[in-house]
């Protein structure tokens, strides 16, 4: 079972890149320079997943203190075990062997095997990957909605009171902490109000299925996603906002303005499809750190996803758990960089030469 | 009755610590198949007038008083939907930055069609499109440039897009703002030479506002000459260009080299654009010329008609003539 | 002579702050910032570090904003914990544009092959994953407040380097540098001495932005127990009081506004100074 998630993952992740690749490279009309661009962005895709794959090997190496002690993970390992993973990973032989047996594990998409819990260190990720995804994906896009359509109408309404107060409110927003708004909603909306649950993915005592397993689920889910959600909104805001004010000043507008165009058609059509570039892009590069940037509210919502399991795996310094998610990091990342940059160029005609 | 007939209009930009007057009381009318010049350095309100005559300034900073009659009507009179009626069908623009002009996430045709639906709505697609393709033609466009967008043509084909755009009505009045200052001597002669052309053809007034003398002197029958958002001398070309009235004319003609003629050395004018956010309390130009009077410091010269249409402000060419 | 050029300069200074609601907010609350930065230690009623035996007071009376379970003043805790913040957050903003400026300076100046290379560092370091970098490397190394500002530094220089690469190129390309160079003056001298104190503007208004991530950073990082323990950081008092959420709701609350207040503070005033420094057409306010 596992090995078969492990081989999907690895075969989706080339999958996209090669399609990706295949629909630039494909599409008529787009000159050489095009696929250079596509070239160069792969090439420096590789190179970072080369240098965390990389950084991985140097930081156990380098960590204070023994590396077999640390893979080891315990405070006194038996000689066995550390005879044991001696030879597994090659420590006593020199550090070009033992970086080559690293990469070969790599290719097999094996991970290795976490210490603190005793399975190896993919079924861990992937069991986490899963509700990561709930959480950041359904807040990522409503905050890019949300905050895209405040920033359009604050942008229209340039220098009412509704501009400011909603400017305001994005200032605020925006220097607020995480987790600081979400342990304010737990007690709003927990405590206080008991609205909602106050933290996990789902009542461990009751054993809900199906549907009401689901509704146990979305009701937990509310109040990190509503916390991540309003975290975010105040970037978009700001994006479409000044994006708005900027294309609205162009000169081309003023042209159309001068044929007699109604104002409804030159902002629906002229404005927004220009204006909405800059929040496409940032975006993407949001997805990018997707996995990531959900951490802290996992953990304050007790959330059983990578954040979490990211900041045990530290703590309690599991660095084949660790060396894995980085990885996995690098490469989504790197992925999703890429992908960010080939919608770009779909989307405004002028890079693409 | 004039094609545009410009009477008394005085746009001044409201800002929270001044006010600018950028136009002061321009008057000025312009008849069918005209061809006017509007020449003057920067700052010295020609855009302005231009753009505020197409009430494309945003209303909320301008304060605009007299009149502007497009073929009898007060076009600052007008409501937004007459305005948007007239607007491209009766009087287009050509403006000066033409690779912003159009949108540049949207092909070009595109954009013509949605111009040109603006006006006519319910025309065919196939109709409209082979208009376009018409025109670009005209201007001496392939049809690929149907299909482009603004940033793969040079700057030299994107005017003539403009162009091309700006006559998709026919409209009576073309205004050029600046239109070929941006582009090389070669590309801007051969686009003033179509343009001539499709005015003769199309019968189109054409005002050009420029700070290129030597284009008004070879395109257009009459020129208005005008500094720090005053009107200094207008008339037609060959009595204002050959022999000027007023002491800037002279300045502007002296500073431009003669192809032929004799040899003489270039001149410029001393001096600096006065302080627009001031109301003038004497002629404008007064601090700048070589001639000024006492007189010309403490009232206003009005513009005085001293020819066939040709007017002049200044205190020292009326004495002049009252000598004559 | 110089007086009246002095006075002037003020004068203007002023018109612009007064025009600028941004600038202006920011000002204020950067004042009364510092004043508690630099003052709190005196201002404070209480031993931050003392515990006192009335644990779990709620806000008013003999303790302002209450005490935590161990009898600890939150409000002078506050108060100490400012300078934390804003030392933190200034200097790892700082490292970051130290870094930057240099990074970007030399691409942007010297172009060709150092351009390409340090351009390509540039696109990798945003591609790694920030946060868990910052994690993993504070858990590798220590979590002393020298190895937080350090690692912020050095994650979020690039922002830095970008703005210094294109002020360089557009820099280099004045008559006055390229008749210093054709006069043969050392290049790197000139990039010294001429371009990166003309290039400099925007990056100090994006810096100023930068120590409000910074301190939000830290703030993360202390919450989750990889700040330094031995300064009191509102992250920290933020996570002690965690476990006592629903009933002593003053500990987790008033460090959380504190922080919010300090960031506003430098993102506001990171936003007016970008209105002023390079000034375009669009957003205001």
């Amino acid at each position: 079972m596992k090995i078969n998630l492990k081989r999907i993952y690895i075969s989706v992740t080339i999958g996209t890149i090669t399609g990706h690749v295949l629909f630039m490279l494909s599409d008529a009309g787009r000159g050489k320079r095009m696929k250079k661009f596509v070239l160069k962005r792969l090439g420096t895709g590789a190179l970072v997943v080369l240098f965390s794959v990389l950084f991985n090997f140097v930081i156990i190496r380098l960590a204070p203190g023994d590396p077999t002690r640390l893979l080891a993970g315990k405070d006194n390992p038996n000689p066995e075990l550390i005879a044991g993973l001696r030879a597994r990973y090659g420590l006593d032989k020199p550090i070009l062997t033992q970086f080559w047996i690293y990469i070969k594990q790599l290719m097999h998409g094996d991970f290795g095997y976490s210490y603190v819990s005793s399975s190896t260190v993919w079924d861990l990720i992937k069991t986490r990957i899963g509700p990561t995804l709930m959480v950041s994906l359904t807040g990522a896009i409503l905050a890019v909605l949300i905050g895209t359509l405040l920033g359009v109408y604050a942008a229209r309404k340039k220098g009412e009171k509704i501009d400011i107060f909603l400017c305001s409110i994005s200032y605020l927003f925006d220097s607020t902490p995480s987790f600081w708004l979400g342990l304010m909603m737990i007690l709003l909306f927990s405590s206080i109000l008991k609205w909602f649950p106050t933290s996990g993915m789902y009542n461990l005592r009751a054993n809900y299925t199906g549907f009401a397993h689901t509704a146990d689920v979305l009701k937990h889910l509310f109040l990190p996603v509503t916390t991540l959600t309003l975290i975010n909104i105040p970037y978009y805001f700001r994006i479409a906002r000044s994006s708005v004010l900027q294309t609205m000043s162009e000169d081309f507008i003023m042209t159309l303005r001068a044929t007699g165009m109604s104002e409804r058609k030159i902002f629906n059509k002229y404005v927004m499809r220009n204006a909405i570039i800059p929040t496409i892009t940032v975006f993407g590069i949001t997805l990018a750190y997707i996995i990531t940037g959900v951490a802290m509210i996992e953990i304050v919502f007790a959330w059983p996803g990578m954040g979490r399991l990211m900041l045990d795996s530290i703590t309690k310094r599991d660095y084949p758990t660790l060396s894995g998610i980085y990885l996995l990091l690098s490469i989504s990342v790197a992925v999703m960089m890429i992908v960010v940059d080939v919608v770009y160029a779909w989307v405004d005609p002028r890079i693409r030469y | 009755m004039s094609l545009l007939d410009i009477r008394h209009v005085n746009i001044s930009y409201k800002m929270p610590e001044k006010t600018v007057y950028a136009v002061q009381d321009v008057s000025m009318s312009i008849e069918e198949q005209d061809s006017v010049g509007i020449v003057g350095v920067s700052g010295s309100g020609k855009s302005t007038l231009a753009m505020g005559i197409l009430r494309l300034l945003p209303e909320n900073i301008i304060d605009v008083s007299g009149e502007a009659l497009l073929n009898g009507r007060d076009i600052f009179k007008m409501d937004e939907k007459e305005l948007r009626n007239v607007r491209w069908t009766e009087m287009s623009v050509v403006f000066q930055k033409s690779m912003n002009a159009l949108s540049p996430v949207h092909r070009i045709g595109t954009q013509m069609e949605d111009i040109y639906h603006t006006h006519y709505p319910n025309e065919p697609k196939e109709k409209v499109r082979n208009r376009i393709y018409d025109l670009l033609h005209l201007v001496n466009l392939s049809d690929r440039v149907y299909s482009s967008y603004p940033h793969e043509l040079s700057g030299g084909m994107m005017q003539r897009v403009s162009i091309a755009l700006s006559l998709i009505f026919q409209p009576k009045l073309l205004i050029l703002d600046e239109a070929t200052t941006a582009l090389d001597v070669v590309t801007q002669t051969q686009i003033l030479n179509e343009i001539m052309d499709l005015e003769k053809n199309m019968k189109i007034a054409r005002i050009m506002i420029t700070h290129d003398m030597s284009v008004v002197s070879s395109t257009c029958k009459k020129v208005v000459v005008m500094y720090a958002g005053r009107v200094m001398e207008q008339g037609s070309v060959m009595d204002v260009l050959v022999s000027p009235r007023h002491p800037y004319t002279q300045g502007l003609l002296n500073s431009f080299p003669s192809f032929t003629g004799e040899k003489k050395n270039l001149r410029g004018i001393k001096g600096n654009l006065p302080d627009m956010s001031i109301y003038p309390k004497g002629c404008v130009f007064a601090d700048r010329c070589p001639f000024a009077k006492p007189h010309c410091h403490e009232e206003l010269p009005p513009l005085k008609q001293i020819g066939d249409g040709w007017d002049v402000a200044c205190f020292l060419t009326e004495e002049e003539i009252a000598h004559e | 002579m110089a007086k009246s050029r002095t006075k002037n300069r003020i004068h203007a200074i002023w018109h612009t702050i007064q025009g600028n609601s941004q600038l202006k907010v920011g000002l204020i609350l950067l004042a009364v910032l510092l004043f508690v930065a630099i003052f709190g230690p005196m201002l404070a009623p209480y031993n931050p570090n003392r515990l006192y035996s009335e644990t779990f007071s709620a806000p008013g009376g003999k303790f302002f904003l209450g005490t935590d379970n161990l009898g600890h003043d939150i409000w002078s805790q506050i108060l100490y914990g400012a300078s934390t913040s804003l030392e933190i957050g200034v200097i790892a903003a700082v490292i970051s544009a130290v870094i930057g400026i240099a990074v970007g300076g030399i691409a942007g100046f010297y172009g060709g092959l150092a351009d390409r290379i340090l351009n390509e560092i540039m696109n990798m370091f945003l591609m790694l994953p920030t946060f868990f970098l910052i994690l993993l490397i504070i858990a590798t190394f220590g979590s002393s407040m020298m190895n937080v500002m350090i690692v912020i530094g050095l994650t979020s220089w690039v922002g830095n380097a970008r703005l210094m690469r294109a002020q360089a190129i557009s820099i280099k390309e004045r008559t006055y540098i390229k008749s210093s160079i054709a006069i043969g003056e050392d290049r790197f001298s000139i990039l010294v001495r001429h371009v990166l104190p003309n290039g400099i503007f925007p990056i100090i208004a994006n810096t100023t932005m930068n120590i409000s991530g910074a301190i939000l950073t830290e703030a993360g990082l202390s919450f989750l127990g990889l700040g330094d323990p031995n300064v009191i950081s509102w992250g920290q008092i933020i996570a002690n009081g965690k476990s006592y959420l629903p009933r002593c709701w003053w500990i987790c609350t008033f460090p959380g506004i504190a922080t919010i207040f300090t960031v506003l503070t430098f993102f506001l005033l990171g936003e007016g100074l970008n209105r002023v420094l390079s000034p375009k057409m669009d957003a205001n306010k």
